[in-house]
C-alpha cells in the first residue's frame, strides 16, 4: 500500500493569493485522515493538488512513490457538490468510475465488462444504495447523491480516496449517513482517505488523525486526544480567539446537532 | 419630513412621467410614418391610392372559397369518381387501398402523396443533418476545441445558415434535377447550421463540476467529452431536434412552392390557376399538418424535461403518451 507524501507544496493563485504555504505531511497507507479549517484556509485547493485537478506552484505530491499527475487513476475523489450526471442513473454514474481503465469506444458504447458491471453494483451495495440501482440520479435526495459520488470513486478502485467537504450540504443526519458510509467503505477496502469538514462534531466523530489548516499552513497535526477545543478555536478563530463562542464553556460541550 | 421635501420629489417624479409619456407617443408616431412612406415606397404610389386600387371584393371571395375546401384531388380514387367537398374524406376511409397507389405514385397533384412527401422531405433532412449538426456543434463549442480553431466550425455553421433553404434548393439543382430528393438535400443542409448552432450554444451553459469529476476518474479526452459535457445535455439535445424537425416541415412546405414538389406545390398550382377551392383543400391540409407536427413535437419536449423529483420508467412515459389530458398539457395523476 503507497503512502502520500506531500513535500513543501505552495500554491499562489493571481498575482499574491496564497491557498498553500509551503506544506509538508506523510499520510501511512490505511490512516482515516480529517482536514480541518476555515473556509478559504487552503483544504480544497490541498485536496485539488493530491488529485492533479491543481498543479501546485512549487513542491512535489507523491503517491506510493510515484508523482500524483501519474497515478490518478489510483486516486478516487468524492466532490462537494456531489457532481453526478443527473440525467444518469445511480449505475450508470457509478460506472463512470470506471473510465480510466476502459478505452473510449467501448466507454461510448457502454460495452463496459462484466467485471466492471459488477464492481459498480458491488460499490453501490457498499454505500447502501444498490435498490436505487436504476434511480434516476435527478431523483435523489442530496445524501443518495453524495453515497453514489461515494460509489463512483470506489468503483475507480482507488488505493487514496479523498473526500472534498462531502457533507457540507446536507442536513445533520444525511451528513453523518453519508460519513459513516465512507468510513464503513475505507475500512472494508484498506483504503486511506483524506476528507476535509468544517463540521468539528462531525469531524471529531470520524477522524482518526486530524490536520488542522489555517491560511494555507497546517497549524495541527495530531490524534482525536489532542483536538482540544482550544486547538478548534485557534484554528476557526485565531491566536485572539475571544469571539469564540466556546471561550467561557469549558470543559468542552459534546456538540450535537442531530 | 418637511412638505417641501415632499413637493420636490413629488415634483420630481411629475416630470419623469411626463417625459416617458412623450417618449412613447413620439415612439406611436415615429412608427406610424415609417408604415406609411415604407408601404408608399414599396407599391411605387401614395398609400390613399394603394387602398383606391385594392381588389378587396375580389380578395374576400377568394377567401371565402378556401373556407369551402373540395378535397377532390384527394386520391385517385376520389378524382377519378370526382367526389369532391369533404365527402371526398369519407371515400378516403372506405377506398384505404387508394391510399396506397397515390403515395407511391409521388404526384403532387394529389394532396394525399403531396403530404407525404412534404413530411418525408422533413423528417429524412432533419435525419440526415442531425449527425452532421452534431459533429460541427460539438466541435464549434469553445470547451471542446481550443479557441482559434473551433471557429472553423462556427464558420462553415455561419456560413450554411446565411444561405436560406429556399437558395440551398436551386444550388443542389445542379446535382440532381429540382424535386423532392433536392429538397431533403437542401432541408439538411439547412439543420446543420440551425440546429448545430443551438447544440453549441448549449454547450456553452454546462455546469464545469460534473466534467471535472469525470476528469478526475483519469478519463481519456473523449470520455470527458462524451460523459462530463454531452451526457449532460442529451435530452436538450432531443428537444431541440425536435424544434428543428418542426421548422424543416414548414420549410418543406415552403421549397414546395419554388417547385420542389409536396404540399406547398399543389397549394401554389392551384392558387395561380385560380382553382380556390382546391387551394382551399390544400390549405386546410396544410394547417392540420402544421399544426399536429408542433404539438406532437411541443409535448414529446415537455415529456423530455422531468422534473427534479419525478422519475420516470420508458414504460410510464409511453403509459402517459396514451394519456388525453397530458396532450393537452393540462398534467395528469400525481402533479
Amino acid at each position: 500500500m503507497p503512502r502520500v507524501s506531500v513535500s513543501d507544496v505552495s500554491k499562489v493563485f493571481g498575482p499574491d493569493t496564497v491557498a498553500l504555504d509551503s506544506v509538508s505531511l506523510e499520510i501511512e497507507s490505511g490512516e482515516f485522515v480529517v482536514v480541518l479549517g476555515p473556509s478559504g484556509a487552503g483544504k480544497s485547493t490541498l485536496l485539488r493538488i493530491l488529485n492533479a485537478l491543481t498543479d501546485p506552484t512549487t513542491g512535489t505530491v507523491s503517491i506510493g512513490g510515484n508523482p500524483v499527475s501519474e497515478s490518478r487513476e489510483a486516486v478516487g475523489m468524492v466532490f462537494q457538490m456531489h457532481y453526478l450526471i443527473e440525467s444518469m442513473s445511480a449505475y450508470r454514474n457509478a460506472l463512470t468510475g470506471a473510465l480510466g481503465r476502459t478505452d473510449d469506444i467501448r466507454s461510448v458504447l457502454t460495452l463496459n465488462s462484466r467485471d466492471d458491471k459488477k464492481a459498480a453494483l458491488r460499490a453501490l451495495r457498499t454505500v447502501g444504495l444498490l435498490k436505487e440501482a436504476e434511480q434516476r440520479a435527478s431523483s435523489m435526495s442530496g445524501g443518495q447523491k453524495q453515497r453514489v459520488g461515494i460509489a463512483r470513486a470506489l468503483v475507480q478502485n482507488p488505493s487514496l480516496l479523498l473526500a472534498d467537504e462531502p457533507v457540507s450540504s446536507l442536513d445533520p443526519k444525511a451528513a453523518r449517513d453519508v460519513m459513516r458510509y465512507l468510513k464503513q467503505a475505507a475500512e472494508e477496502r484498506d483504503l486511506t482517505t483524506i476528507a476535509s469538514l468544517h463540521q468539528v462534531n462531525i469531524a471529531r466523530e470520524f477522524g482518526e488523525r486530524f490536520i488542522g489548516i489555517r491560511d494555507g499552513r497546517v497549524v495541527f497535526d495530531g490524534s482525536r486526544e489532542e483536538l482540544s477545543m482550544d486547538i478548534v478555536d485557534t484554528l476557526y478563530y485565531g491566536e485572539d480567539n475571544s469571539q469564540s463562542p466556546n471561550r467561557d464553556s469549558q470543559p468542552v460541550p459534546e456538540v450535537s446537532d442531530a | 419630513m418637511s412638505t417641501d421635501q415632499i413637493d420636490d420629489i413629488l415634483g420630481r417624479l411629475e416630470r419623469k412621467t411626463l417625459i416617458r409619456r412623450t417618449v412613447l407617443l413620439i415612439t406611436i408616431v415615429v412608427a406610424i410614418v415609417t408604415v406609411y412612406f415604407g408601404a408608399g415606397f414599396l407599391g411605387g404610389r401614395p398609400v390613399p391610392e394603394l387602398i383606391r386600387f385594392a381588389q378587396f371584393g375580389f380578395f374576400f371571395n377568394e377567401f371565402g372559397k378556401y373556407a369551402r375546401p373540395t378535397f377532390v384531388d384527394l386520391t385517385f380514387y376520389t378524382q377519378e369518381n370526382n367526389i369532391g367537398g369533404l365527402a371526398a374524406l369519407g371515400a378516403l376511409i372506405t377506398h384505404p387501398s387508394s391510399i396506397l397507389a397515390t403515395v407511391v405514385s409521388l404526384r403532387s397533384s394529389l394532396i394525399v402523396s403531396a403530404v407525404i412527401i412534404t413530411l418525408t422531405i422533413g423528417i429524412v433532412g432533419t435525419v440526415l443533418g442531425f449527425p452532421l449538426a452534431l459533429f460541427f456543434g460539438v466541435m464549434g463549442s469553445e470547451r471542446v476545441t481550443p479557441f482559434p480553431f473551433n471557429f472553423l466550425f462556427r464558420g462553415v455553421m455561419s456560413t450554411i445558415r446565411a444561405i436560406p433553404a429556399l437558395v440551398w434548393v436551386f444550388i443542389y439543382a445542379a446535382l440532381v434535377p429540382l424535386s423532392p430528393l433536392t429538397a431533403m438535400l437542401a432541408v439538411a443542409t439547412d439543420t446543420i447550421g440551425n440546429l448545430g448552432r443551438l447544440f453549441t450554444d448549449e454547450l456553452e451553459e454546462i455546469q464545469d463540476g460534473p466534467i471535472e469529476a469525470i476528469e478526475s476518474t483519469g478519463a481519456s479526452r473523449v470520455q470527458v467529452i462524451n460523459f462530463g459535457m454531452l451526457s449532460q445535455v442529451s435530452s436538450s439535445f432531443v428537444a431541440w431536434t425536435l424544434y428543428i424537425l418542426e421548422i424543416n416541415t414548414r420549410i418543406a412546405v415552403s421549397l414546395g412552392v419554388v417547385g420542389a414538389g409536396g404540399l406547398g406545390q399543389y397549394i401554389q398550382q392551384n392558387l395561380n390557376l385560380f382553382n380556390s377551392f382546391r387551394a382551399g383543400a390544400g390549405l386546410v391540409t396544410l394547417l392540420i399538418l402544421v399544426l399536429s407536427i408542433e404539438l406532437l413535437s411541443s409535448r414529446l419536449r415537455a415529456r423530455l424535461r422531468p422534473s427534479e423529483h419525478d422519475s420516470k420508467g420508458i414504460i410510464e412515459s409511453i403509459q402517459d403518451l396514451a394519456d388525453g389530458r397530458r396532450w393537452l398539457g393540462r398534467g395528469s395523476k400525481g402533479q
